[in-house]
């Protein structure tokens, strides 16, 4: 691991220590990580293994449990579409579809410039307003197809 | 200067009122408030003044309006708008009126009230309170309230807990978020009143990792309780931590939820020991629903008789539904049990979007059943829903419009459930895939009459052996898709 980035995880770990004390979470650390490094570098693990007490099958597990951890660098933004019944019935695929070909990365890639990573959520709780498009923390809503590239052009 | 109020929701916000209040922000004449949502989604953005006769409203409202609004001109009193008029708020009594972080507003219209009846009974008699309120969970299990509160009280323990599930993950609905933005005193009083009851001295909010808001709303709320001294019970602090989620759907199971609180991967449990003795760290710990815990301060207030007087014999007090899909007037409607699907529909879902015939209804969430036309007149309540193998789950109601594809609704759901499965159990996290795996050869044509048949077989076993509601009710969207439109699922096979 490069130096600077071990300093980082040194930094989340002894933080996440700090406030948990004997009930630290694996999850809470990774989320910690995830959050400040924008991944969980898997050269990371054994450290933060080491770091909680467990073992590193259990942090393995945790990262690869949960869909909203990384292993892999993501793109500068994350773009997830709504796939929840709400959305589905406004015709939500539609707007997956032209993100789709907008970007050029089916759901799970990351375009050729690391700009954005392309995922699906079921259900951003904006079924109200819906179809949705999660954009980092920012919520859309009465997305259309023919929106798409006017959306994707304030995330340089 | 005009003082306008604006919802901060996260709905109203991505319906266009952020863009507004950045440009209305910086005019001198006008001053913003921020408050929580109507619920009346399809009108927002939605803008209020004061009048004489109450608020007024405007709907949605573009740049170009304010003139109009600050002159006066068009508005419409808030409270002769039908889809709010016919409502019956109790748990949403504040929305759209106060501001979220409003101490003051959140007191003044009776909050804490509740907490302070708690104050001056016995653990017992809370309970009894709620034994008299026949309050059940609304998170989806419809468990009697009383009876698990009864349990955690009376299991002997060093430390016990409470935690809210605002995990809400079914598909469609979105209550716990609007509640957690929008009163979030209200959850904080809740937990404070259950916690005195069992004898808890610290609480978790497990909160969904896509709701940002609604977490740090709650943050600063906490922060705000505890700077008042709110969480104080009998002179011990209660500790009230907000936990985030991962993008798990599982973990809105309570004891998934408690393992992915302990940090582990959010795998189900095996019942008993139940959570009220055996929870989370293995201690006593009632999990409830947002929602659950949001009435309980006004059924402290105004007595569990109060509550038992509203709904049908087995499901009393109101209910939330969010009614959402192709319908004119998606949003959020509180009304006491009994109504029937169709009158919620009719009445405030305002019939079919423009251009939209309907095909089905579903509710429940991703694990709920669907309905045709013919099956509309079932009361909203637990039981007509349990006799009918359906389930109400957390009051989402998507309706689908005549291009919607059965059979790829069908493999959606299984997708979903192979996707979102924990893997403890072989009939989920195998049958899932068999389920998406067929149903893809029936979309291709290359499956015979008889998958039908097999898909059915497989909705059964799984229905009857998986280990938790997930698996065993994953294959209810397939099967009520199959037994309503049966034809679709013939059409693309062979012979």
């Amino acid at each position: 691991m490069e130096p600077s980035l071990a300093h980082r995880v040194a930094q989340v770990l002894e933080l996440v220590q700090r406030q948990a004390g004997a009930r630290a979470s694996i999850l809470q650390a990774l989320q910690t990580l995830e959050a400040a490094i924008g991944y969980v570098p898997l050269e990371s693990l054994p450290r933060i293994a080491h770091a909680l007490g467990v073992t590193d099958a259990e942090v393995t597990g945790v990262l690869s449990y949960y869909p909203d951890l990384h292993s892999r660098p993501t793109g500068r933004h994350v773009v997830r579409v709504c796939l929840g019944e709400a959305c589905l019935a406004n015709h939500g695929s539609r707007v997956l579809q032209a993100m789709r070909e907008h970007l050029r990365a089916d759901v799970g890639e990351t375009t050729s410039d690391g700009r954005c990573t392309l995922e699906r959520v079921y259900c951003v709780g904006n079924c109200g307003v819906s179809p949705s498009v999660m954009i980092d923390g920012e919520i859309y809503g009465r997305v259309t197809p023919e929106q798409v590239p006017g959306l994707l052009e304030r995330y340089r | 200067m005009t003082r306008l109020y604006l919802s901060n929701d996260t709905s109203s916000r991505a319906a266009g009122a952020d863009r507004l209040a950045e440009v209305w922000s910086v005019q001198p004449d006008v001053q913003l408030v921020r408050t929580s949502a109507r619920g009346a989604f399809f009108l927002e953005p939605i803008v209020e003044r004061d009048s004489p006769k109450g608020r007024v409203a405007w709907f949605n409202v573009t740049l170009d309006m304010l003139p109009a609004i600050i002159a006066g001109e068009g508005g419409t009193p808030i409270n002769d708008i039908p889809f709010l008029k016919a409502q019956t708020r109790h748990t949403f009594a504040n929305f759209g009126v106060t501001e979220p972080l409003a101490l003051d507003e959140y007191q003044a219209s009776g909050g804490f009230n509740g907490w302070t009846a708690a104050v001056g009974m016995s653990p017992e008699a809370i309970i009894q309170e709620l034994k008299v309120s026949r309050l059940r969970g609304r998170g989806g299990a419809a468990f009697p309230v009383w009876n698990k509160w009864d349990v955690a009280r009376q299991t002997e323990a060093t430390e016990k807990f409470v935690v809210a599930n605002a995990d809400e993950g079914d598909a469609g609905t979105y209550c716990d978020r609007m509640l957690m933005e929008g009163d979030p005193f209200r959850l904080i009083e809740g937990m404070l009143i259950c916690a005195r009851a069992i004898g808890a001295t610290s609480g978790y909010i497990y909160c969904r990792q896509e709701y940002p808001s609604a977490a740090r709303t709650l943050e600063h709320a906490i922060q705000k309780a505890k700077e008042t001294e709110l969480l104080d019970i009998d002179g011990e602090d209660f500790e009230l931590t907000v936990v985030r989620g991962a993008g798990s759907y599982v973990c809105g199971e309570e004891t998934a939820l408690l393992e992915s609180i302990e940090g582990r991967r959010g795998i189900v449990r095996a019942k008993p020991p139940y959570p009220a003795v055996a929870g989370l760290y293995g201690k006593p710990t009632i999990v409830s629903n947002v929602l659950t815990f949001a009435i309980v301060p006004t059924i402290l207030a105004c007595g569990g008789a109060w509550h038992a007087s509203m709904g049908t014999d087995r499901s009393r007090g109101t209910v939330v539904l969010q009614i959402g899909g192709r319908v004119k007037q998606p949003g959020l409607v509180e009304v006491p049990f009994g109504l029937t699907l169709r009158e919620a529909l009719e009445q405030f879902g305002g019939g079919m979007a423009s251009g939209a015939r309907f095909k089905a209804v579903q509710v429940g969430g991703p694990l709920g059943s669907l309905f045709p036309e013919s099956k509309l007149d079932i009361p909203i309540c637990y039981d007509a829903f349990t006799e009918a193998g359906a389930i109400l789950g957390h009051g989402g109601i998507v309706v689908y419009d005549q291009e919607t594809d059965m059979v790829e609704l069908a493999r959606h759901f299984m997708a979903f459930t192979a996707d979102e499965s924990c893997g403890k159990c072989t009939p989920c996290r195998i049958g899932s895939v068999r389920g998406r795996e067929i149903l893809e050869r029936i979309q291709a044509g290359e499956e015979t009459v008889e998958a039908v048949e097999l898909l059915k077989d497989l909705g059964e076993t799984m229905k009857t052996t998986s280990l938790c509601a997930l698996g065993g009710r994953a294959p209810y969207p397939m099967l009520t898709a199959i037994e309503h439109f049966p034809n679709e699922f013939g059409r693309g096979a062979r012979g």
